[in-house]
């Protein structure tokens, strides 16, 4: 006998509720946190509700605060990083699932490594690589190392894609005379638009939330990343919380929406992947 | 198609130069360092072998730094999947509310590393946070605890919030894994009269088992170079009492301006993941094949 839905309800809410409050707490206490009253913020005991809801705190952290200098920073450094992993990716992509070539498994394991490479151990060669071309603080250069750690990431998930896209549109279209390149991208490409803007927006999330690279290597604070400006702003001797959990807000929740929305075809992609 | 012409090569050169030069470039600088007596802006003073390598390591902080690395890894890592496991297999199953509790689990994976931290440091306030607001609600402390400026709580407490973080992340790794096993042995094993249990054991498990493992080989590398949860919350410290190879690594590098010593330590950690990796290599390709 199948248990009812009913019954499976309950126990499933039941063995989730304690790591939904352990998720949910925090978010609760950042919004509570971002709209408290200033004196209320330093209360001994503390309030966990606000007496009164301070909306406008959202207005008044942009002049109070340099997180919309940081915020553009962010904005720039991830699309750049975005458009460059896109174009030196996709066409990787396309060879990957398009041809059997020599080398083709040494690829694999080149990215695969790259991958796993993680930014830690490389952070001081590449703060050195940075001294080295004079580009220090360059948030250009910045976004060229985030586009190189974001490569593997790319074709993988692309060549998934690619891979649904049959072959047969492309040949009949070689067979009608249309040439490579141009059945490359007129048939190809147009298919291929929402599979690269999936991954295109992953890029950009994984560029947006990069810390230790920046962190590391960026010294002028008028570069910084939102990243850093809100560890910035818990570095003060006093420590505005509420503009800090506005800023978390800010910083956070546009790419959480759009996270979410992308992590059903994260999973479709890494089990397409994973089947074939 | 098999090609034997260049164009396909033309295709991945992009993308393998910009890998390449961007990776490969820092490992050739580290090693050279690492063999090399180095001042503390980065000149190098001539060759002198492996000493960087013993000296990093004779240290005692160093022993004592790996080992918490050690536990760090393993205890967030088992943590991880201990906890993953029973969630990712309830969220298979059919229930109302499905949806939501899937986005609320999720919810983590979204926020970066970075800020999750920044909120837990508000949240572990001795004086204003709302952990020692809500325990001493609840009854369960007498009095504020400073659960930050000592070790003993602080590592605790920071190996919970890694476990946490990495949750969403092997949740759909063992979603992925369960959606591609085939729903028609399950219902010959209903025919069976098998209990849930019994089917968990025999079928969903052994047949989970190699989604299991890539969840533990790519949660350890990724455990094992996190860097933002510990900075953020306690800089490694009080008294180098939470450190981690990864915040070690950066004190050196970038605050004691130990430049040969930490290159050493980078090279040290790079062959531990190349061990990782191999490991790694090893499972997927395997899969592929």
């Amino acid at each position: 006998m199948r248990r009812s839905k009913r019954k499976q309800t309950l126990i499933a809410w039941l063995v989730l509720s304690p790591v939904v409050f352990v998720i949910l707490f925090p978010f609760v206490v950042t919004l509570l946190t971002a709209i408290k009253p200033r004196n209320e913020l330093t209360a001994i005991p503390p309030h966990f509700l606000p007496s009164q809801f301070h909306w406008e705190n959202f207005l008044t952290v942009w002049s109070e605060t340099n997180i919309s200098h940081a915020l553009l920073n962010s904005l720039y450094i991830s699309t750049l990083a975005t458009l460059i992993a896109i174009l030196v990716g996709a066409p990787a992509a396309y060879a990957m699932t398009r041809f059997d070539f020599r080398g083709r498994r040494a690829y694999r394991f080149f990215l695969l490594v790259t991958q796993m490479l993680s930014p830690i151990v490389l952070v001081l060669g590449l703060f050195r690589l940075m001294v080295t071309a004079g580009v220090v603080d360059s948030l250009s250069f910045l976004a060229v190392i985030y586009a190189a750690f974001n490569v593997a990431f790319c074709v993988w998930m692309l060549q998934s894609y690619f891979e649904t896209i049959p072959k047969d549109l492309e040949e009949s279209a070689w067979i009608e005379g249309a040439g490579r390149v141009r059945s490359l991208l007129t048939i190809f490409l147009p298919l291929a638009v929402p599979a690269i803007t999936i991954v295109a927006m992953f890029t950009f999330v994984n560029s947006w939330n990069e810390f230790i690279i920046a962190f590391s290597t960026l010294r002028d604070s008028s570069s910084y990343t939102i990243q850093l400006g809100i560890i910035e702003m818990t570095g003060y001797y006093s420590i505005r919380w509420d503009y800090v959990m506005i800023s978390v807000i800010l910083a956070s929740l546009p790419v959480a929406i759009l996270f979410s929305w992308l992590q059903k075809h994260l999973i479709g992609g890494l089990t397409t992947g994973a089947v074939k | 198609m098999k090609s034997g012409s260049l164009k396909p090569l033309l295709f991945i050169l992009p993308s393998f130069l910009l890998a390449f030069v961007i990776i490969a470039y820092p490992i050739i600088d580290l090693v050279r360092l690492s063999l090399n007596d180095v001042g503390t802006f980065g000149e190098m003073h001539g060759f002198i072998g492996l000493e960087n390598y013993h000296y990093v390591t004779e240290d005692e902080l160093f022993t004592e730094v790996l080992l918490r690395t050690l536990y760090w890894t393993f205890f967030v890592v088992a943590g991880t999947i201990a906890i993953s496991l029973p969630i990712a297999l309830i969220l298979n199953e059919d229930f109302y509310g499905k949806g939501i509790a899937r986005t609320i689990i999720m919810l983590p994976w979204a926020i970066s590393l970075a800020m999750t931290a920044v909120i837990w440091k508000w949240l572990l306030n001795p004086d204003y946070g709302m952990l020692n607001h809500l325990l001493l609600g609840l009854g369960l402390i007498d009095e504020n605890i400073g659960w930050l400026a000592d070790a003993d709580t602080a590592f605790p407490l920071q190996i919970l919030i890694g476990i946490l973080v990495s949750i969403p992340f092997t949740i759909s790794i063992l979603m992925g894994g369960l959606t591609s096993i085939p729903t028609d042995i399950y219902e010959a094993a209903h025919l069976d009269g098998s209990s849930y249990w019994q089917r968990l054991k025999t079928l969903t498990l052994p047949l989970l088992r190699p989604f299991i493992n890539i969840a533990v080989v790519l949660n350890v590398i990724y455990v094992f170079n996190s860097f933002p949860i510990i900075w953020i919350l306690t800089e490694g410290g009080p008294s180098n009492g939470t450190d981690i190879l990864p915040t070690y690594l950066y004190k050196l590098a970038f605050r004691d301006g130990e430049i040969g010593l930490a290159a050493a330590l980078s090279v040290i950690m790079l062959l531990i993941l190349l061990g990782f990796t191999l490991f790694y290599a090893y499972f997927a390709m395997k899969k592929e094949d």
